[in-house]
């Protein structure tokens, strides 16, 4: 990568005993800037196993995973879209959405799990074609065609039921009782814990977000499409000039960003036991802060997928941490934008310095 | 297929009760002038909330106590934008109505509006929010009683000696007054020892709790009763109590109940013990029925309280209660509030 050759450049250019202290003290700059941020996260962890009680252990690192788990997925999405230099707002609703969809279809039509899963990965996907569509077709920025994807969904979500929550034994409009019950699978999802050297250890939904997590890595760095992408999202007419088919990607970005999404709503629906009214703001800003926070990793400066993964851990530890501490919701609200910014001048000062030297 | 028949039959139903609705309507003309002819007066619903299982039903009990009478109600939804909320009493005053509902909003934007409009001679009535107004009653659920009677519940339960959890966000009004009856019991037993507080509206609440109630919970391992005074808290506190395998060990004590709410405490060995509600249909009923007095020429009183009924897991099991409405018929109490009741008002069929 080009941090690393950046001081060897400066080598170069400079006259040799100028260069030698000036390229150690770029190599510590750089390793600050490279491993800075995983530092900090350790720090943070070495800091509340002092001071909370209760927080080193296997079994509240555990559920720290979990509950990142759904921000870490609806995070991985984004990532995607932010790769092809998109954004997606739509997300947190895209997941309330699917959350709805799952609890109608085993509450009300009385489904099985498995046409539920096809339904809300089906829906996941459509909206995010839709979406694609909207861009690439339509020619309306990617902000504003996934915001308005997100009212449209608020309020669509809500229809089926005149705006109420939906659980076993609800009255429906027409007067008639949801006999539906969530199916055991479905629910286990979002419920089971596997055994892993401790009996119950890790939760099934840790599990989805550690797959996914390592599945949207290799697909955005191992594979000739991952780094297509990352073409488009650098220059997108340079990577169309070069034969790349930038709207295919573009729109498949968008239906990955979707699909997780709704796994994310699926993974909520699990652990709720119902289908619960709820707008999902805080689900994006939550992933968007954390796949924004992964720039900083490794000194990537771009959307990676290990990043927002640390990302979401870090906001993870940072509030399960602070909660064990007794502090109040707006300190974690102020802590967590408090490490966005940092991460984002990490981020933004580093590609400075990038372009600078060269 | 099945939606369209649903939606279909849901029309039937509904036109069905309104031609039972105009019936009733004409039966009642022994109401008091002007509402011997209910068909000519106008009422408003002002919101300000909107969102949510409460509101929803809380519309459902206007809408349900709009029709007994036979007048005419019309909705008006700001969706949490006080300043639009103003615009619409004004709105409102501009169609001509008899009678507003404002609920809920903020005393800042709300009282000069709300002084327009008595102004204007139209009657006003407010539920849970305060504009500062002689000439308009309270209609309130009692949200200190609401607190109080969970936690003479908590005590009856576990003693007068445990270490709580609380989940508490400051600065939510009704959330506040709840408050106010937590130290109240704290500082009647000395013995009652809060060693962790927690809470967030980020939503879905229950799911955001449940992420803070998980790491309470593990730094406080001797947490036996958990006071929630909210239900979407509650759900988020069980649902973390139930992560940790600890519902056996631990009580929780709420405010609120909806139909998911109560098969969360009678799933097996819940520790879900015990929640604390007013019907906020019935709530929505006795808003239009104070109404109804004053558009009369009565006074319902400068504040109209309903009273919040106690509802164990105990109960719910032993009346095989499934839903809001099983509720409702084996609790009268909290079918029906006898509040801003005269001789002649018509109730909603039930």
């Amino acid at each position: 990568m080009s941090v690393d050759s950046t001081p060897d450049q400066t080598t170069g250019d400079g006259s040799a005993t100028d260069a030698l202290p000036q390229r150690r003290r770029a190599t510590l700059v750089d390793h600050a800037i490279r491993y800075g941020f995983l530092g900090l996260l350790l720090g943070l962890i070495v800091f509340f196993s002092i001071f909370a009680s209760g927080f080193a252990g296997p079994r509240s690192a555990v559920f720290i995973f979990q509950s990142v788990a759904i921000t870490g997925i609806l995070a991985l999405g984004v990532t995607c879209t932010l790769v092809v230099g998109g954004f997606d707002l739509s997300i947190g609703s895209v997941a309330t959405s699917s959350m709805m969809l799952a609890a109608y279809m085993m509450v009300i039509l009385e489904q099985s799990a498995f046409v539920t899963i096809l339904a809300c990965l089906a829906m996941g996907a459509f909206i995010g074609l839709v979406n694609g569509l909207l861009i690439v077709k339509t020619k309306v920025p990617d902000l504003l065609a996934t915001l308005g994807m997100m009212f449209l969904l608020v309020g669509l979500q809500r229809i089926p039921t005149e705006g109420r929550s939906i659980a076993t034994g609800m009255t429906l409009p027409d007067g008639s009782t949801a006999e539906g019950t969530f199916s055991p699978f479905f629910l286990a999802m979002g419920r089971h814990r596997i055994d892993l050297v401790l009996e119950n250890l890790i939760p099934v939904s840790v599990i989805f977000l550690i797959v996914i997590g390592i599945l949207v890595w290799i697909f955005l760095e191992m594979t000739r499409h991952g780094r297509l992408m990352y073409a488009i999202g650098s220059n997108e007419r340079a990577a169309s000039l070069t034969g790349t088919n930038v709207n295919k990607y573009k729109i498949m970005a968008y239906m990955i960003s979707g699909t997780l999404a709704s796994v994310g709503g699926m993974l909520l629906a699990a652990r709720l036991g119902r289908g619960d009214i709820a707008s999902g703001t805080n689900l994006l800003l939550d992933a968007v802060a954390a796949a924004l926070i992964g720039f900083a990793v490794l000194g990537a400066a771009k959307p990676n997928a290990f990043g927002t993964a640390m990302g979401a851990l870090f906001v993870g530890i940072l509030l399960q941490g602070l909660t064990m501490m007794n502090a109040p919701y707006y300190t974690q609200d102020f802590i967590k934008g408090l490490v966005l910014v940092i991460a984002l001048v990490f981020t933004f000062s580093l590609s400075a310095r990038k372009t600078g030297s060269h | 297929m099945k939606l369209v028949r649903r939606t279909a039959l849901a029309m039937v139903a509904s036109i069905a009760a309104s031609a039972t609705l105009l019936s009733g309507g004409i039966a009642n003309a022994d109401m008091p002038a002007p509402l011997d002819n209910p068909g000519d007066v106008k009422i408003a619903l002002v919101r300000y909330l909107s969102t949510g299982d409460f509101f929803q039903a809380y519309l459902s009990g206007v809408e349900q106590q709009a029709e007994a009478l036979g007048v005419d109600l019309r909705v008006f939804d700001s969706r949490q934008d006080a300043a639009l909320q103003a615009d619409m009493v004004d709105q409102a005053i501009a169609l001509g109505v008899d009678g507003i509902v404002i609920q809920h909003g903020l005393t800042e934007s709300m009282k000069e509006a709300a002084q327009r409009a008595v102004d204007a001679g139209i009657k006003v009535v407010a539920f849970d929010v305060n504009v500062e107004n002689e000439a308009i009653p309270q209609i309130e659920q009692s949200d200190y009683l609401l607190g109080k009677l969970a936690l003479d519940q908590a005590i009856e339960d576990n003693g007068t000696e445990w270490k709580a959890g609380y989940v508490y966000v400051p600065g939510i009004a009704p959330l506040d007054r709840r408050h106010v009856a937590w130290e109240e019991v704290k500082e009647a037993n000395p013995g009652i020892e809060e060693v962790a507080q927690m809470g967030t509206l980020d939503n879905p609440i229950a799911n955001s709790n449940a992420n803070q109630a998980r790491s309470v919970l593990q730094a406080n391992p001797d947490i036996t009763v958990f006071f929630a005074p909210y239900d979407e808290f509650a759900k988020g506190v069980k649902i973390a109590v139930d992560e940790a395998g600890l519902s056996s060990d631990i009580s929780i004590y709420s405010a609120d109940v909806s139909t998911a709410d109560i098969s969360a405490m009678r799933e097996p060995g819940s520790a879900w013990k015990a929640t604390v509600a007013t019907n906020p249909a019935v709530v929505g009923e006795v808003s239009v029925r104070a109404l109804a007095i004053m558009l009369t020429g009565g006074d319902p009183g400068a504040q109209v309280i309903v009273p919040p009924t106690l509802i164990t897991q105990g109960f719910l099991n032993e009346n095989d209660i499934k839903n809001m409405e099983d509720l409702s018929a084996n609790m009268p109490q909290f079918a029906h509030a006898d509040v801003a009741m005269t001789d002649w008002m018509p109730l909603p069929p039930r």
